[in-house]
């Protein structure tokens, strides 16, 4: 029993946390979120620095590491609220090498993996992240169903969404059925968005953190009223709950695959309410300054709750394991 | 990142579930005393089988185990459905503070009598004017020759009545201002004159805890643990141990709870009810949750000699989630649930103490605000 990263792991986190923190401070967040557009310069340096391809299998261009380093790198991503296309492909990439078929994982995954073409994935008929400039896009349905759209052949009609961190759109088109395991595309997908979550909470915690210990209100720091200091342990009890579940269901996806189902509807139940909770927290505890747009608090709140909608919400997932649990205790 | 059992964990578990097969505790008794009786059995049993103080040194007659083991012991009491052994105050408490601080006579006439069961302990920590504030006791402790004399009250004190011995803290300083200082650990026998133990009724109607009034009880100097004044020092290795391992017996019993109010609701047909199916879903999660948070304090306990930040909130998590699923099985059963002397209804009400004894629930989010998040202190 270890439930912590491998050293190896460790450096992964931090080598991401130190690169993010240098190119994609909020101020380069904002810049590329107000422009509307991409952070294209870091998009090329993560793809050359193999960030897309770091859970695709080696045959197929990747580094060939397993879930729970693709989960720290998309914590790191959350964290720093990156506005890059790596989400949608690393999901895109995810979905066709576990629910994907031979010919289509030799199609797709050599030029995802290298960041020569992005990839986006989200519900059929609901808003897809990273669609917009897509080459590839997979598209999930709830009967369980899921299909694959080149990027030519799928219709992409861009939503502005509240938040203006990531590219949003509405996918139409016929595209062909993933040919293999779609169900466990699907889990491995949710799993993926849940680390995001995780890396967004601990930034929420960490801002708000810092500002209650500056912030002098009656002559103290507002963090020295209890009123506001359990608000902030709260939040760090419900970052660490999701980020035991969600470290649980990537190590299940690597090492426990008939565990993952539970383990990826635990961890969005965990990490989609933790997202939303704890970011508007953070607002709540920065208060009049929180609720402005100058503030970097609103960054993380928005991408949290689109986040949580992408692929079944948090009510969603706890229907899912009520599910599961009575057909154990059935069993 | 690997989480199963190493195969000296997994063999450790083996042997632990097959003893459990052949050695079971029999049903629960009524009635406090048969109760008491029942539990200090059952220890006597593990003991038996050296499964009492797994998590002690050899040289002290435990198994050396591993934090992990230690985990695995309690997870496996709990999901045989066994007690905790009788004295798990002396086992988890008194012993490890002992083999810390203790004296080498201490250590030698007290150690073996924990494990074997026969002189149980209690813990006269908590005064009617000094809990979650412990340091502000007033139980005061005078030199006379080669013994102390101790006046005062203690409450909370589960076990008194049966108990041989009692961890107490006392005054034994002069007023300093500072009043973590002054303060000695002691050792005291129970059978004596000069001690009054008043069973308190909690809102279940049972007595787990007692007051004990203390007036002129007597101590020999060699039963100061750790030296006069040192006694805040000798009293956070106790709390520090207070919820080592337990914490694994407590969230099984959760796990069990909330399949238990699984079966209820489907073989109501309430598991369609999407208000009933979230909550479940819920608090299936948050059961899970605290077994996995828990296992990352233990990796990081066995890495760096104390958990992260994750070990402060497990307690509080679990407090929460045992009153919530309470609540949910009166929700799905409706007055069922709250008829007197069903599991639900004495769940309901026992639960409500879960977040109060050992460490509030907010004053488990102090400790988080100011040693974890770095908050200051007013």
């Amino acid at each position: 029993m270890h439930f912590d990263f491998t050293d190896d792991q460790h450096e992964i986190k931090r080598t991401a946390r130190d690169l993010l923190a240098s190119r994609s401070p909020f101020a380069r967040v904002r810049e590329a979120a107000e422009g509307g557009e991409r952070d294209e310069a870091l998009w090329r340096e993560l793809c050359e620095l193999g960030w897309p391809g770091i859970a695709v299998s080696e045959r197929h261009g990747g580094h060939g590491l397993g879930s729970v380093e693709l989960g720290v790198l998309l914590e790191e991503l959350g964290y720093a609220c990156a506005v890059t296309p790596l989400l949608g492909t690393v999901l895109a990439a995810l979905a066709i090498e576990h629910g994907g078929s031979d010919a289509q994982r030799e199609r797709w995954l050599p030029r995802l993996s290298s960041g020569e073409l992005t990839g986006a994935l989200g519900r059929a008929g609901g808003v897809v992240a990273d669609a917009p400039g897509a080459g590839v896009i997979v598209l999930l349905d709830d009967a369980g169903g899921g299909r694959l759209l080149a990027g030519d052949e799928a219709e992409v009609e861009a939503t502005v969404t509240i938040d203006p961190t990531r590219a949003y759109g509405r996918v139409a088109g016929g595209g062909e059925p993933l040919g293999g395991d779609v169900a466990a595309a699907r889990d491995r997908a949710t799993v993926a968005v849940a680390a995001e979550l995780v890396g967004i909470c601990q930034r929420a915690l960490e801002l708000t953190t810092a500002y209650v210990k500056e912030r002098r209100q009656f002559d103290t720091p507002i963090g020295a009223f209890q009123a506001i200091s359990h608000r902030c342990a709260e939040m760090l009890k419900q970052t660490e709950q999701a980020r035991s579940a969600t470290y649980f269901a990537a190590w299940a996806a690597d090492a426990a695959p008939e565990r993952l189902a539970e383990g990826a509807a635990m961890a969005m139940a965990a990490a989609g309410d933790a997202g939303r909770t704890v970011t508007a927290s953070a607002i709540q505890a920065h208060g009049g300054i929180g609720f402005t747009w100058e503030a970097d608090v609103h960054w993380l709140y928005k991408r949290a709750q689109l986040d949580a909608q992408l692929l079944g919400g948090p009510g969603h997932q706890r229907a899912q394991l009520a599910r599961m649990l009575a057909a154990r205790v059935a069993a | 990142m690997d989480l199963t059992f190493d195969e000296h964990e997994a063999a450790f578990r083996d042997e632990l579930r097959a003893w459990l097969e052949v050695n079971r505790p029999g049903p629960e008794p009524a009635g406090e005393d048969a109760r008491w009786a029942w539990r200090m059995d059952w220890h006597r049993r593990l003991a038996s089988g050296r499964w009492a103080g797994v998590h002690w040194p050899v040289e002290y007659g435990g198994r050396g185990a591993t934090y992990t083991q230690s985990a695995i012991f309690f997870e496996e009491l709990g999901r045989a459905g066994a007690p905790l052994p009788g004295d798990a105050l002396g086992l988890l408490l008194a012993g490890p503070t002992l083999m810390a601080w203790g004296s080498e006579e201490l250590r030698q006439r007290l150690l073996p009598t924990i494990l074997a069961g026969s002189e149980p302990w209690c813990q006269g920590f908590s005064e009617p004017d000094a809990g979650s504030d412990l340091a502000a006791l007033r139980t005061k402790a005078t030199r006379d020759g080669d013994e102390w004399v101790i006046e005062g009250q203690k409450v909370w004190t589960s076990n008194a009545q049966y108990a041989k011995w009692c961890m107490l803290i006392a005054r034994t300083g002069s007023d300093s201002p500072k009043k973590h200082h002054g303060l000695t650990y002691f050792v005291m026998d129970m059978e004596q004159p000069g001690l009054q133990i008043r069973p308190l009724r909690q809102i279940t109607g049972e007595s787990e805890f007692n007051e004990l009034f203390i007036e002129g009880a007597r101590v020999p100097h060699d039963h100061v643990v750790g030296g006069v004044g040192n006694g805040w020092k000798v009293t956070l290795t106790t709390l520090m141990n207070e919820r080592a391992g337990l914490g694994f017996f407590l969230q099984v019993r959760l796990r069990q709870q909330v399949d238990a109010l699984a079966a209820e609701a489907a073989a109501r047909g309430l598991l369609d009810d999407p208000r009933v199916a979230d909550r479940l879903g819920d608090l299936h999660m948050r059961a899970e949750a605290i077994r996995l948070t828990a296992y990352r304090g233990l990796t990081s306990t066995e890495k760096h000699g104390q958990p992260g930040p994750e070990g402060s909130v497990t307690k509080w998590m679990w407090s929460e989630a045992s009153q919530e699923l309470a609540q949910l099985a009166v929700d799905v059963l409706g007055p069922d649930a709250l008829v007197e002397g069903t599991a639900w209804a004495h769940e309901l009400l026992r639960s409500r103490g879960n977040s109060i004894e050992g460490g509030t629930t907010e004053v488990l989010k102090n400790i988080v605000a100011e040693r974890v998040l770095g908050l200051p202190r007013r």
